[in-house]
């Protein structure tokens, strides 16, 4: 299934991206991944539940990157970079 | 022909809300310059309300909202349980943000949107309704994590808790998404009812393996633990006390509604799995706290064994586990929120979390001292403590059902803890302290809530009937 493929690009985009706005676009993925699936088994089963979760999802997913992108403007005042590798101050 | 409602089930969460508003509104009405913490003040006084509220509710039970939202003896102990949590998180917010000024006021109101979150996750009977409670904790716990802006290490940690909470999240839609596909309902009863009749597919597994994975990261146990440390560290702490206790409860009453009620007819096949997990993910925790220098990451690996020793009241799937893993919560929220109270006065004092810096505390505050001591003892598992009672039930619990082996790893994995909490203990009461050390000042209220955080701690450790009787009553 497409999802499938969908999920996967995200998964892999999460864990190496170097960039966070890049591992936001990912996590993006993701959820666009779980809509499109459930979206398809909305179809397949014949009714229409799925296709409501899917709005939720989009909210949820609004609101999560509102977020993201207000953390990211306060790591570039205080870091001055983006670069996830610039968040490396706590390790152990 | 529309569905009745039953209001009253959601009275906790109704007035919950019209207290969010409320204070929404009133933090913009009010006067910026006061320099009196109203929303602080009332905050704490609608919670001790609603606490007097909840406690003559107990008897509510019922399902509503076309079956999205229930109300059991579950989901009334952790609402309960939650809103304990709350008050001594409240006392603590108004120490910690004093110098914060009035961007306290929005934290909290995040503080109450978490609150509204975690009541709904223990309320959930759908597992739509399960993601976007979650979601509202969840989102809340970023902002305030990310919270102190000029902070480096807050950004680093809100933002790594955003990356990984995220990507947890989109691992369980898509486990729903195979659920659904499966089931045809995001209802848990329906889902209940297709596990009974179905035997386990790999879309099922799949589905499972993925929901598991996500509801982990809220209850800090292996596979997703990898944020705890850092996000522990960086956060504010009184978010660090939430996230420690209030999160993880959250994360283990929806995992007892998954395994116990929806995925219970495979019990068999996800038995073995949560048995090893367990003790991967104490055996994990327990090992690299010791190495660490700094007390909220070493409560942050504390807070990945002691899921582990919850996860083995999963592992046995029996009545006996269960109540076993309310009576730890209970007296983990005690011994957790005492360690994190003194951890609160002695940075604010200190102006470190380093735990080279805790030398000599006994003779700076005993209170402090004796707070720490009686947490990180119970902690350990030492009777007649809380920390000790509740191993011994879980301990018990997997015995009971033939996991020999994982009893066998949880006793030398308490033993083991033994070793860096009372390495702590000793700092506290053996090392002199450095020669500029002054004494540390305690608020009178803090003062009056370690107290009572300590005597909660003795009272669970000593009298477990009453406590008992309580976490066995939530699970039927």
């Amino acid at each position: 299934m497409l999802s499938g493929i969908v999920f996967a690009i995200g998964l892999v985009g999460v864990t190496t991206s170097r960039h966070v706005i890049k591992v936001l676009l990912s996590l993006e993925l993701l959820l666009a991944a779980s809509n499109l699936s459930f979206v398809a088994f909305s179809k397949f089963n014949g009714d229409y539940a799925g296709q409501l979760i899917v709005f939720f999802v989009i909210l949820v997913a609004a609101a999560e990157v509102a977020i993201g992108l207000a953390i990211i403007v306060l790591m570039y005042r205080q870091l001055s970079t983006i670069q996830a590798d610039a968040l490396k101050e706590m390790k152990w | 022909m529309f569905p009745v409602i039953n209001w009253n089930l959601v009275s906790l969460e109704v007035l919950m809300s019209i207290i969010l508003v409320g204070l929404t509104v009133l933090d913009i009405v009010l006067p910026k310059n006061t320099q009196k913490d109203w929303l602080g003040l009332l905050s704490f006084i609608a919670l001790l309300g609603l606490i007097a509220f909840w406690l003559t509710q107990g008897a509510l039970r019922g399902v509503t909202f076309s079956g999205m939202f229930v109300m059991d003896p579950l989901a009334w102990f952790f609402k309960a349980f939650f809103l304990v949590v709350m008050v001594f998180i409240f006392a603590m917010t108004r120490e910690f943000f004093k110098s914060l000024g009035e961007r306290r006021n929005e934290f909290y109101l995040l503080l109450w949107l978490a609150l509204i979150g975690m009541c709904l996750i223990a309320s959930s009977a759908d597992f739509l309704m399960l993601f976007i409670s979650i979601e509202v904790l969840t989102i809340s716990l970023y902002v305030m994590t990310a919270y102190l802006k000029t902070d480096k290490l807050s950004i680093e940690a809100g933002m790594k808790y955003l990356i990984l909470g995220s990507l947890a999240a989109g691992f369980f839609l898509y486990g729903i998404s195979f659920l659904y596909g499966a089931a045809h309902s995001t209802h848990f009863g329906v889902i209940e009812y297709f596990c009974r009749t179905h035997a386990m597919s790999s879309m099922t597994l799949f589905a499972l393996v993925l929901i598991f994975a996500a509801v982990s990261f809220k209850a800090a146990a292996v596979p997703f633990n990898l944020w705890v440390a850092d996000v522990y560290q960086g956060a504010p702490t009184p978010v660090t006390a939430l996230l420690s206790v209030g999160s993880k409860a959250a994360g283990f009453v929806v995992l007892m509604r998954l395994f116990f009620f929806v995925f219970n007819a495979w019990h068999p096949q996800w038995s073995l799995v949560l048995a090893i997990l367990s003790a991967i993910t104490m055996t994990y925790g327990n090992l690299i706290a010791m190495f660490q220098t700094n007390i909220k990451r070493l409560l942050g690996y504390s807070s990945v064994a002691h899921a582990g020793y919850l996860l083995m009241g999963l592992a046995a799937g029996t009545a006996l586990g269960a109540a076993g893993i309310n009576y730890y919560l209970l007296g983990y929220l005690f011994t957790n929120l005492a360690a994190f109270m003194v951890i609160v006065v002695f940075s604010m004092a200190a102006g470190s979390d380093a735990i080279a810096d805790y030398a000599g505390l006994s003779r700076r505050s005993g209170i402090l001292a004796l707070g720490l001591l009686l947490a990180l003892v119970s902690l350990a598992g030492i009777p007649p403590l809380a920390g000790f009672f509740g191993k011994f039930i879980l301990l018990m619990a997997v015995i009971k059902s033939g996991y020999v082996w994982l009893a066998l790893i949880a006793a030398a994995n308490i033993v083991v803890s033994f070793y860096y909490y009372l390495m702590v203990a000793r700092r506290v009461y053996v090392d002199p302290p450095a020669a500029d050390a002054a004494p540390v000042v305690v608020a009178q209220g803090l003062r009056l809530l370690l107290i009572f955080a300590m005597a909660g701690i003795i009272a669970i450790g000593i009298f477990q009937g009453p406590f008992f009787n309580a976490a066995l009553t939530a699970i039927k």
